[in-house]
Parts: structure tokens; sequence; C-alpha cells
């Protein structure tokens, strides 16, 4: 049939000749957790050591931040908020891509995803759980931050429904929690196999105990796809309204700048656009660290990059949405605002994030970009420097340059603002590191799936 | 010298403590803990209630006076369980009328700073009293025997009767000794005019709430100063929106820095200081003097016609007052104009008994000491070697004199080159009595016994006198038993009641005609010249280390914890200068490095700077805190320094500044609105502004019972900061230091903002922002754990227990008045040694002292709302309008501020806020604040501007 054609076409341009086997995909996914003497793992033993020193980095300034106070950052009375803040929204932000490739190109049918849904998954939990402590780090008194929950307590308070950091709270919780078990259901099956073919005691037990008896029946099978469906119908609206509440974090205010009903949905799409880029960027590494070049193809970054283009479109609009409702709206503060963004002392920012943001995608017109993983890389690594900076701007700008022209002041970080946000970066790519040696980070179910396609034409 | 080092609380930490030492130290500590605090020996008399209806957690009033420069000040201390925290004014006392400012209101915060002087020193070991004693009478002993002839007393202004009493009667047991009497802000050049003008130094007291046209040739009569609250008190009455055109003051100034006076006129000129006589001479023209006026540049010759025009226009109602900087001959000019204009002004006979001047003073002091003549030199409460003018060269010469003893509250530099350093008891803590400037006098009562083991000047002068036991409430008393009529111990208890002697006040004396004085005219263009003033924070820096004042931002330029030289524009674009830049200010050879403020408004050829900073023995708050210009000064003091020399260096330190942005744009005019008063009968502000016709999806606050507002008329907002300081001692806001105020991190509650809203060297407008107490405050709905809420009289509370400090609030605040605990301010990451236990007992205990990561912001005095309840809940009746006064209010001057029930029909805020100049900042955001605003009104005379005719 024409459709099982199609389906075999599909599968035979995403996966490549090497892997056209049920055992060599296998086999390939297996091989850094099972064999591991098959290559050295210089590379990977340096990218260790240096994620582990940015890590105790961000220890030691977490250390003193609870020490000193949050003054040892660059706030100031005017400023009240600076990189915690932006951190916090560039990670939830990164965190979005994992569940959009799970679940909503499962939704879509989009069958590719089968090879990098995985670590994306991964990245999404690492960067959902990192985005979660700049909230709570970024607070004057830490030590309180359960309040936001509706523990029960005999004063008989309750959170404030009100405020959008409430509903922020809720968010990032479920989404956590959505994540996690998402990413781990779906790891059940590939554990299952690796305790299978592994060959120690020890990791057999420890697979086998983590695959939760699966053995792989018919029942089991569909039960998963039941699942993953249904999980796939959740997680859609789910990481649509997380970033809608990040968005209204700063759009349930009156701040010129920041009161503008575009926040929620335009948010959703910067998120996408940053985590999109991050998936890019730990493809590669994963495709050349762990020799998954017959799995994770030029094809995917292709799509890939096709993805980022049709983003990077849309967040130009958002932002031309964003100055000309400035100037239709009349509002004196909104249009200064926007000419303090493009004139006054974050002007540099503002025009680096215009620049990644919205013109350099603007190659992937052309296939020979796309095509290429180094300009593909490239090009991801400097949107997502990009949208780091649109919500350090988005932050600055308002606060610097709100109504009272007296207090008008701008931001200087400190260098634990800095030791913090890098910090946070070592602890990601540290926990990356371990995921990629302890867990297979290709789902190995559903390549074969795919693979199946074109095994049976 | 001595090989022992100094005993300095920070060496505390280093000493070896043995088990008999430690012992030793524990039983004093016990013996000093049982014997500390506490109400003075002597009786004191309440102003409010009797001392035997005192109530644990009520405070007692006394009325008191203080003497910030040497005149009185009368003021209301507020005493918790003897332990006094706070002053406000005395609306008995005519250099109070009510009103406080910063400097009396900071006397408190010198009461407890760590920096006091503690203990007697020789050299730098700690002695006892009895040794210098014994060290004095022997030294007194040779003196007798030259009847005095190496005996001189140095003080600064003294108004005290009973130590004037005590210094003359010096003369009888030492006819050769010398009291010399040394104020760095001295008033030499208005004595030496007035001597020239009516033949005796009397003083002059304007009457500015009887003129129409006022005309200031850098003079200040809104600055700091000893007149400040009486002449502010008198310009607010004329400055009324009520009145009609005819009836409102017009002020001319004529500066050659800025002053609040300029700050505060309708029409300003920049001008040299030398070419003032000019502007004056053309005034004297005008009422018919023949005189040569000489030359003036264009625009300040239209103005002076102007302002001619004007004062000529409006006799019996006009003023001239020249200032610090001009000479006699221009002070005795301004009399003769006065006297032509039948001014609206008092001649009093002067307070200050010195008949010399300070300079010369000085002169005798340095040649005596240079001389060797100096035997015994006895210092009180001055400090002649930070002070004097370089040229002198006191700080060398003081170490000459082979007996040398200073009186102070802290070691000053002066001090540190005497032999012995005797600790000072403050007014707060010993009996004495004052003079204000018109003669009114007031009885000195202390409010707590003597922290330290300190004397008062009249003990030392006892000692000199050969008392061992001077007693200055005996002494005190025997002045004034010798002046009362009747029963003294009545009056005394009436006296220390009221807070002023009743009828003390000199008489007005009506002097001889004054004669038209020979002034030349100024010719040609001056030389580069360096204005000096006082400093409107630090005064002459006696201030120096009081965290409040150092943190008290300087109007116009918001400058803390340093000074700039303000140079023109056109000056600094001649040198390349910008913001910040330090430049080598020199002259006669002497070389000050200072960074500059590029100021619009500075006339061009005229550098200005303020004294009172640089010192270096001003203790962990004030030392190297800006730079010294007292070096420059030429011997004969001066107010200015023609032919200074400025050479740009590639250094850069500019001090913090608390404002960063000071112009209005045309979309942010609403800020801070301005009306001329003929215009005002067509009204600028509509209910629109205050934002009470805006449509709301919010339900209405409950509306019953008090709903608090306030009012603040811009228009008599003379940015005098009095609100500033009066709120941080009622608050108890932390002093945050230099480095978190470069930060961004000032913590006061109440700022005073100031716009240039025309041209940037015309005057501004000061805008006080306490929080707007918004009826839909945007800082309440996004607060996550309710710690921003509304309470059911209309006040947006902050429960700093409930903070969890994500700031949030102050993100979507769009007046941004919330302060953030970055740090522990108050408790263990103070500044300098703000930590140190002193400082805390002046913490108003009705206010919760706020720990670090909570967000705190105005609350209306909440706890004085909460007093007036309970009092008026005693007796069942409901708070009177007027029942609750807030910090702020209380403290200023021109009563700018009102407060009071929206709900009272009759109240005070009510009848304002249908004033038709009033308006609601940012009122079209739709927070419907309580906090609203009267437009500033001004009075401009189109004719003295660039484009009149």
């Amino acid at each position: 049939m024409s459709s099982r054609d199609d389906r075999a076409k599909e599968a035979l341009r995403w996966i490549a000749p090497a892997g056209r086997s049920i055992d060599a995909v296998n086999a390939i996914v297996a091989a850094p957790l099972l064999e591991r003497q098959r290559w050295s793992w210089r590379t990977w033993w340096i990218a260790f050591a240096v994620s582990l020193a940015l890590t105790g980095a961000m220890a030691i300034s977490i250390a003193w931040l609870l020490i000193e106070g949050i003054g040892i950052f660059g706030n100031n009375t005017t400023v009240v908020w600076g990189f915690p803040i932006a951190n916090y929204v560039w990670w939830i932000g990164i965190g979005n891509a994992g569940t959009l490739i799970s679940a909503m190109l499962l939704l879509l049918r989009q069958h590719w995803r089968a090879s990098i849904n995985r670590f994306a998954e991964a990245m999404t939990l690492f960067a959902a759980a990192i985005a979660g402590i700049f909230p709570i780090l970024h607070l004057g008194r830490p030590l309180y931050f359960y309040w936001l929950a509706p523990y029960p307590n005999t004063m008989a308070l309750w959170p404030q429904w009100r405020s959008a950091l409430i509903w922020d709270f809720w968010a990032i919780s479920s989404y956590i929690l959505f994540s996690l078990l998402f990413w781990y259901i779906g790891l059940v099956p590939d554990l299952a196999t690796l305790r299978d073919r592994a060959k120690g005691t020890m990791a057999r037990t420890l697979f086998g105990i983590f695959a939760l008896g699966w053995r792989g029946s018919a029942r089991h099978w569909h039960t998963l796809h039941i699942y993953h469906m249904t999980m796939a119908c959740l997680g859609v609206p789910l990481v649509v309204s997380l970033h809608s509440v990040v968005g209204l974090d700063f759009a349930a205010s009156l701040m010129p700048g920041w009161a503008e009903t575009i926040f929620p949905p335009y948010f959703v799409v910067g998120a996408m656009y940053s985590g999109f880029t991050m998936v890019i960027v730990l493809a590669a590494a994963v495709r050349w660290g762990l020799r998954m070049q017959a799995l994770i193809t030029i094809e995917h970054f292709e799509v890939m990059a096709k993805m980022l283009l049709a983003a990077s479109t849309i967040m130009t609009l958002s932002y031309c949405t964003e100055w000309f409702t400035a100037w239709y709206g009349g509002e004196g503060a909104e249009r200064r605002l926007v000419v303090y963004a493009f004139t006054g002392d974050y002007r540099v920012l503002y025009w680096l994030m215009l620049v990644f943001n919205c013109v350099i995608a603007q190659a992937f017109w052309f296939p020979a970009a796309r095509r290429s993983i180094a300009a593909v890389v490239t090009i991801g690594i400097l949107i997502n420097v990009g949208m780091w900076l649109e919500r350090m701007t988005i932050v600055l700008n308002t606060l610097s340059h709100g109504y009272a022209v007296s207090m008008w002041r701008t931001y200087a970080p400190t260098l634990w603002d800095f030791l913090l946000l890098f910090g946070s970066l070592g602890f990601f790519a540290l926990l990356f590191l371990i995921f990629c040696r302890a867990l297979p980070v290709v789902s190995m179910h559903e390549t074969r799936r795919l693979l199946s396609a074109e095994a049976q034409p | 010298m001595t090989a022992r080092p100094p005993i300095a609380p920070a060496d505390a930490g280093r000493f070896d403590i043995d088990r008999r030492r430690a012992l030793t130290l524990l039983a004093g500590g016990m013996a000093l803990a049982l014997s500390s605090c506490g109400p003075p020996r002597e009786e004191i008399v309440p102003y409010v209630s009797m001392p035997e209806g005192m109530t644990p957690g009520l405070p007692l009033t006394f009325a008191t006076a203080v003497a910030p420069f040497g005149y009185a000040q009368g003021v209301l201390a507020t005493s918790h369980e003897g332990r006094p925290t706070r002053l406000d004014g005395n609306p008995r006392h005519p250099s109070s009328l009510g009103a406080i400012d910063i400097f009396a209101q900071a006397e408190i915060m010198s009461l407890y700073s760590p920096d006091r002087a503690q203990a007697v020193r020789h050299g730098d070991d700690i002695a006892a009293w009895s040794a210098f004693e014994g060290a004095l009478q022997a030294q007194l002993e040779q003196e007798k025997l030259r009847r005095g002839a190496g005996l001189r007393i140095v003080t600064g202004r003294i108004t005290s009767p009973t130590l004037i009493r005590q210094l003359q009667a010096l003369a009888d047991v030492f006819p050769a000794a010398r009291w010399l009497r040394f104020e760095p802000i001295d008033d030499d050049a208005p004595r030496a005019g007035a001597v020239a003008a009516f033949g005796e130094p009397l003083v002059t007291l304007p009457h500015l709430d009887r003129a129409k046209v006022v005309l200031t040739l850098d003079a200040d009569p809104l600055g700091p100063g000893p007149q400040q609250l009486r002449n502010a008190a008198a310009f607010a009455k004329v400055r009324q929106s009520r009145l009609t055109p005819d009836d409102f003051l017009r002020l001319y100034a004529v500066e050659s820095m800025w002053r609040l006076t300029g700050a505060n006129a309708d029409e300003r000129l920049a001008l040299a200081p030398q070419l003032m006589r000019n502007v004056a001479l053309r005034v004297a023209q005008a009422l018919g003097a023949s005189v040569d006026a000489g030359d003036l540049p264009d625009r300040a010759r239209r103005f002076a016609d102007a302002v001619a025009k004007d004062l000529a226009g409006n006799k019996g109602r006009a003023i001239v007052l020249a200032g610090d900087t001009q000479p006699p001959e221009v002070h005795a000019l301004c009399h003769w104009i006065n006297a032509q204009l039948a001014a609206p002004v008092d001649h009093l006979p002067p307070v200050d008994a010195n008949d010399k001047s300070h300079a010369q003073s000085l002169q005798e002091l340095a040649d005596d000491l240079g001389a060797g003549r100096v035997e015994t030199l006895i210092i009180i409460d001055s400090n002649p070697a930070y002070a004097a003018p370089g040229a002198l060269k006191l700080r060398e010469l003081i170490g000459k004199a082979p007996f040398s003893a200073h009186l102070g509250l802290t070691d000053n530099e002066t001090a540190q080159r005497c032999q012995w350093r005797l600790p000072m008891s403050h007014a707060l803590e010993a009996w004495s009595d004052l003079r204000a400037v018109d003669g009114t006098a007031s009885i000195v009562q202390p409010l707590i016994r003597p922290l330290y083991d300190t004397r008062s000047a009249h003990h030392v002068i006892g000692l000199l006198h050969g008392d061992l036991g001077a007693d200055p409430y005996a002494l005190v008393r025997e002045t004034w038993q010798a002046r009362a009529t009747g029963d003294f111990e009545s009056q005394w208890r009436r006296w220390l009641h009221d807070g002023v002697i009743a009828d003390s006040a000199a008489a007005p004396v009506t002097p001889p005609q004054p004669h038209l004085p020979n002034v030349a005219p100024a010719q040609g263009t001056p030389p580069l010249t360096l204005v000096l003033a006082p400093d409107p924070s630090l005064w002459d820096g006696r201030f120096a280390d009081n965290a409040w004042l150092q943190e008290c931002p300087r109007p116009l330029t918001h400058e803390v914890w340093g000074n700039s030289l303000k140079i023109a524009p056109q000056d600094a674009a001649i040198h390349g200068l910008r913001d910040g830049d330090v430049v080598k200010l020199a002259h006669d050879g002497v070389t000050v490095a200072a960074p500059v403020r590029v100021q619009d408004g500075q006339p061009a050829g005229v550098v200005a700077a303020t004294l009172g900073l640089g010192r270096n023995a001003a203790g962990a708050i004030g030392n190297g805190v800006g730079f010294d210009v007292y070096p420059l000064r030429g011997p004969a003091a001066g107010w200015h320094i023609e032919g200074v020399t400025i050479e740009a260096t590639d250094q850069r330190h500019a001090p913090p500044t608390t404002q960063h942005h000071f112009r209005l744009d045309a979309e942010d005019k609403d800020i801070l609105r301005t009306l001329a008063i003929d215009d005002l009968p067509r009204g600028t502000a509509s209910s629109q502004d205050r934002g009470e016709s805006l449509p709301s999806l919010l339900p209405r606050q409950n509306e019953d019972g008090y709903q608090w507002a306030m009012v603040i008329d811009t228009s008599v907002c003379i940015g005098c900061n009095a609100c500033i300081i009066a709120c941080q001692s009622e608050n108890n806001v932390s002093v945050v230091g230099p480095e978190e105020v470069e930060a961004g991190r000032i913590m006061h509650w109440l700022r005073v903002d100031t716009y240039f809203l025309h041209e940037k060297d015309e005057p501004p407008g000061f805008q006080p922002v306490p929080c707007m107490h918004c009826e839909h405050a945007p800082c309440e709905p996004v607060c996550p754990v309710a710690a921003s809420v509304h309470d059911g009289e209309g006040l947006n509370a902050q429960v700093y227990n409930r903070c969890v400090g994500t700031r949030f609030c102050q993100s979507n605040c769009p007046y941004k008045v919330r302060r953030f605990n970055w740090f522990a301010y108050s408790h263990d990451q103070a500044y300098a040694n703000l930590g140190a236990d002193t400082v805390t007992a002046q913490y108003n205990p009705d206010v919760t002292v706020r720990g670090r990561g909570v967000m705190e912001k105005c609350t209306y005095c909440v706890q004085r709302i909460s007093r007036a309840r309970r009092e008026a809940e005693k007796t069942d009746t409901p708070i009177p309008d007027g029942g609750v006064v807030t910090a702020c209010q209380s403290a200023c001057p021109t009563r700018a501020i009102s407060f009071g029930d929206l709900n009272r029909k009759d109240s005070s805020v009510n009848a304002l806020r249908h004033e038709p100049h009033h308006y609601a900042m940012l009122g079209h955001l739709g927070t419907r604040p309580r906090t609203t605003y009267l437009a500033r009104l001004n009075n401009p005379n189109p004719a003295a501007q660039d484009d009149g005719a």
C-alpha cells in the first residue's frame, strides 16, 4: 500500500544504513552503557571535570547566598529582579522542548522524533528542575519558600491566589512531575532491553529493578501506548499553560512593557524556540560523542532547523506586535520604553538579542545551512544566548525605566550573578553527562518501531 | 610619641583575658549594669503629663532645646522609659514653631553615636577626670601668677546665658585671659555690614510673611541655618493657593551656586558673587540713589531692572537680603535699600556676646600660639584644627601650647592635637540654657543620665574657676533665679514645661536711618572663583559622624556620603570634564582633589563646593568622606576665593547619588505639575486625574470608619529634607552606607524627588514621595503570600513576618516606594559601627526593626494612628481632625503635608482634595492613591526672563 510505502521511505530517510536492523539499533544505543571499552572516554572525562567544577561554583555561590543574603546580587531598589528571574525563565524555556517533541510530535505522528525524544525529555527534566531552584534562591527569605504552598498551619494562612507567582508555583510543580512520569515510563521497555543484554550482575539487577518487571507482552505494549498517548494529550496543554503562566508573571502587572496580552503565547513560542536549539546542540553532542550517526541523521538537523526558522519568524512577528501596540496604544510610558529599549542603557543587549533571535535563523532558508551540523549548532547556541538576552531585557528595561522618573536606575550584575548562571549550566551538563553514561540516550523501542515499518515493506 | 598603642574598640577583641581579669570585668560589668541608664538625678518636668503618670510602654515628652548652630532650637523630646528616642519641634519656640530641621533631629543619633568620646584621654591613654583636674589646677596656679595671660579659651558660638555668665566671671580671676569664639560658618560680613549701616552689629530678621517681593543676593533664608524654620514658615504663609496673585510672594534669587532659596525662587539668576553688587546698585539707582551701577551681562541687566521695578512698586512689602559671599559694604547697601523700601524686617541686638569677629579671633589665636604666648589652651566644643582656614596653620600650631585640653562629643582633629581630650555630655544629658537668634531663652533639661563619664561645658568652665564640683543644674538655676520675678519655683516649672522662658526675646530696636554707603561697582570679568557654602547635610562638618546626616541626600544633587565641585557646563566643556572626573583644585599653592559635577544653573567662571567634608578624625562614619576645602581658605576665612585653578586628572570618583534622572520630559510632566498663580483660577486637575471616574473591575474597598489620606502641597515644599530624617528616626529606617547607596539600595521610606521642569538652569520642583497607599494597590494582588494587604482604614500594610521577599510588589509599584532589606542592615550586617548596642537604644519601640530579606515601606506612621485610636477609644470619641500627625508632617517647617480622615467631611485633607490644583500622581493608572498632591504654584515675572521684553 502506498501509505506503507511512505512510512518505509520515511524510515529510510531517518535511519542511516548502519542502523537498519533491530539488533543494530539495540547495539548502537546500548554500547555506551554495556560496552564502554569500545572507545576512549577522555572527552567525556574532561567535560565531566569542567562541569563538576562549575557545579562546585554553583554550590559555593548558593552557600554564600544563603549566608550573606541576596544583597550579593547586583539588584537595587529599582531593578529588584535580575539574573535569577531571567535564568529561571530561560531554563524553564529550555525545559519546554522535550515535552513538545515527545508529546506534540507524538500526537502529530512525527515518527522521526524517535531518535531524539529520550535525551530531549531528560534535558527537560534537568532544565525544569534547575529552573525551579531559581525562584527559591531569589527570595529574600528562601527558607520560607513553602509558604507559597497551601499547607495546613495553625495561623490558617493560605497563599494569595491572585498572585501570578502562585500560579507559577503550581505550573512548575505539575510540569516537573509530568516530565518525570513521562520520561520514566518511556524508559521502562529500554531498561528491560538493557537488563536482558547486561553482562554484569550489578547492571542487570539495577536495570531490572527499574524496568518494573517489563516482559514485552502485547498487553504491556498496548498499555504503554495508551498511557503515552494519554500523557501526550495532557502534556501539550500543560506545556502551553506553563509558559503562559510564566508570561503572566510579567503580564499580570501594570508596568509598561510587561502588561501586554501577547505575553503568554509569545512566551510559549519563545520557550519552544530556545528549547529546540538546546535539543539541537545536545543532539550534535550525543551523535558525535556516543557514535549515534546512524540514528541521528542530517535529516533530523534539517527538519529541526526548519522548526527554528518558523519559530524565529513568529518571534520576530511578536516583537513587531509589541512595538506596534506600544505605538498604537498611545500610552507615553509604553512608547518611551520601546525607544529606551533601542537607544537606552541596555541597547547593546537589545540589538544583540534581535540579531540572534530574528536575523541569524533566516540562514535556514538555505538547505546548505540546514544540512551543515556546524552551522546549525552555531546558530543554535547564538539563539540560546539571544533568548537569554530577551528575558534579561524584558526584566531590565521595564524595571529600569518605569513610571517613576526619579527612580530610573540601571542594573549591573555581580560576580555571584555570573557564577550562579554558569554554575547552573555546569550542573545541567553534569546531569546530562551522567545520564549519557547511565541510561539509553535514544529510545530503542521507538526507534525499533520506526525501523519495523521499513523492515516489512 | 608614646610607645603604648591606643585603646580602640577594634582592639578589644585581641586582649588575652585570664581568669582573674575575666572575673574583674564581670564584676565591673554588673556594677555598671546596675548603675547605667536611668532618669537623671535632678527633677525633670514633663511637657505633657506628670512623671507620676508615667505608664510603662507610653512615652513621655519633655521640652528642651538643642543648638545645632549654637543658637537654640526648641524641641520636644520623646522618652521611652528614660530613653530618649526622638526629637520633635516645639510649637512655642520661635526658632521651631513646631517644626524641626534635619540637624536638630539628628542630635538623637549623635547622642547614641558609637563614635562619641567616652573617656578622658591623656595623649592616647585613658585617664580619669581627677587626673585632668589635678593637672589643670597645677596649670591654673601658674596662670594665676600671670593673671591668666597665657590662658585662651576657644569656643564655638555661645548663646547660653549661664555659660556667658561663667565666662565673664572668669575675667575676675584671670583678667588677662582671652575668650576666643570661632564658628566656621561665621556671620562676620553681616555683622560688619550692620556696623557700617547702623553703628552696631544688629541682626536682621526678615518677615517674609509680610513681603510681596523678595530679592536675595546669595542669601539663603530658606537654606539650612538657625533661621530656616522661621523663614520657611513665613514663606509658606505667602505661597498659599488661596492668596490672590497680588498677595502671593514673588521670590527673586541671584546666586553664585544653587541654594535652597534659589531652588524655590520664581526667578533665579546665576551670577558671579563679585558682580552681585552691581545688581544691588542697580536697585539702589531705581530707588533714587545716584550711584554708578557698573556693567552687567544682558540677561543680568534685564533681571536687575525687572527686580528693581518690582521692588520699587511694592514699598513696605519688599525685602532685599545679602548673603555670606557678599562683603560688608553690600550688606550696608542692602540695609539702605531696605530702609528706602520700608522693608518688613526687624533689627535685634545680637545674642552672641563676643563682639570680636570670628576671623579676628582665629587670627589672634594663631598669632598667640605662633608667638608662644599661649600657655593654657582650653577648647570647648570647637574644631579649629579642622575648620580653621588652612592659611592660619592652626592644625600645627595647636600642638605648641604647653597645656591644652579639648572638650567635645568626639575626639576630633582638634582633640587629637591636644594633650587632654575630655568627653562632653550631650545636650540631652546635661543641664544648660540657650538663646535663639531673637534672644528667646530656653532651659536645656537632660533626658538621660550621661551614657559615659562625660561633663558639660559648665562643669569645665567651673573647673577653671577652681570649683571641682560645679553643678550645671545649680548654675543654670542661679542664672535664672536672679532674673525671676515672683515665685521662682513655679516659674521654673513653667519654663521647663513650655520649653521657652516667657518674654525673654529681645525687643526689636529702631536703628538710625542708614546712610548710603559708597560701593564701587565691579568692573570686568572676575577670574575663576570658588564659592564656599555650608554643607546642606553636614553644616560645617560637626555632623560628619552622624550617619543619618551623611546619608541624607543633598537637595538638588541628591549626593550622599561625599561632595563634589559644582561647575558650569561652559567651564566643564572648556576643561573637558564630565560628572565624576577628579580635578586638582588649587589656590596659593594648596591643592585639593575634588570630583566635579556639571551643574546647569551654576554661573560660568564660578565653581562651588561645600564645607564640612573630608574629615579624618570623625570616627568610623565620617572619616575620609568627601574632600575638604577649608585648607583653601585664606586667613580672613571668606566665602569666595578668587583665582583658583582647576586641572583635570585621569581619576574618576563621584559621590553616590540617590536620584539619577532630574528632567521631566513632556510625557512625564504630569508627575509634578506646575502652575503660575495667575493661571490658578482656570485650574488644571480634574477628577479624571484622581482616577476616580476610571471604570474598575476591582471591588471597592470597605469605606466605613476612618479612611486615611495624605495631601502634599508641592508649592511650599522647599526641599529641606526634614521629613526624610523625621521618618528615619520615627520608623527605625536603616542607614546602609555609601557602597549600598551606590548600589541603589538606600532605605529611606520617603524621598524628596527633584525635577527640573523647564530649562535645566531654572528652579526645579520638589516632590516628597511616601507610599501612595493606593486604594487599588498594584502591590497587593501580586504578593504570593499576602504580605502586602489592605487594612480597613485604607492603609496598604506590609506584614514583615509574612514576607518571603519575592519583591514582586516593588516590581509592580509604579511609584517605586518600597524598600527591600538586601542585607541585615540593622543587625549583623550594619554599616561600619552602626551595629553597636548604643545605636539600638535610639530605636522607636513602637516600630518593628526589619530583618534581612523582607520588604518595607511607609506605613503612614501606623503606630501613631494606633496610639490616637487608643486615646480616642478611652473617651469613646472619634479621633479628631489633626489627631494623627505623621512624623514627616510634624517636622515640616512649611506644613506642606496634611494628613487626615477622608470620611470626616470637615477634615483638612478633604478640603485640600477639592482644591482646583489637586491631582494624583499617575492617577491615570487607576491605582486611586490616597497620597495626593497639590500642583506647584509659582509667580514668575516674564520681564526677568531670557525672552522677556
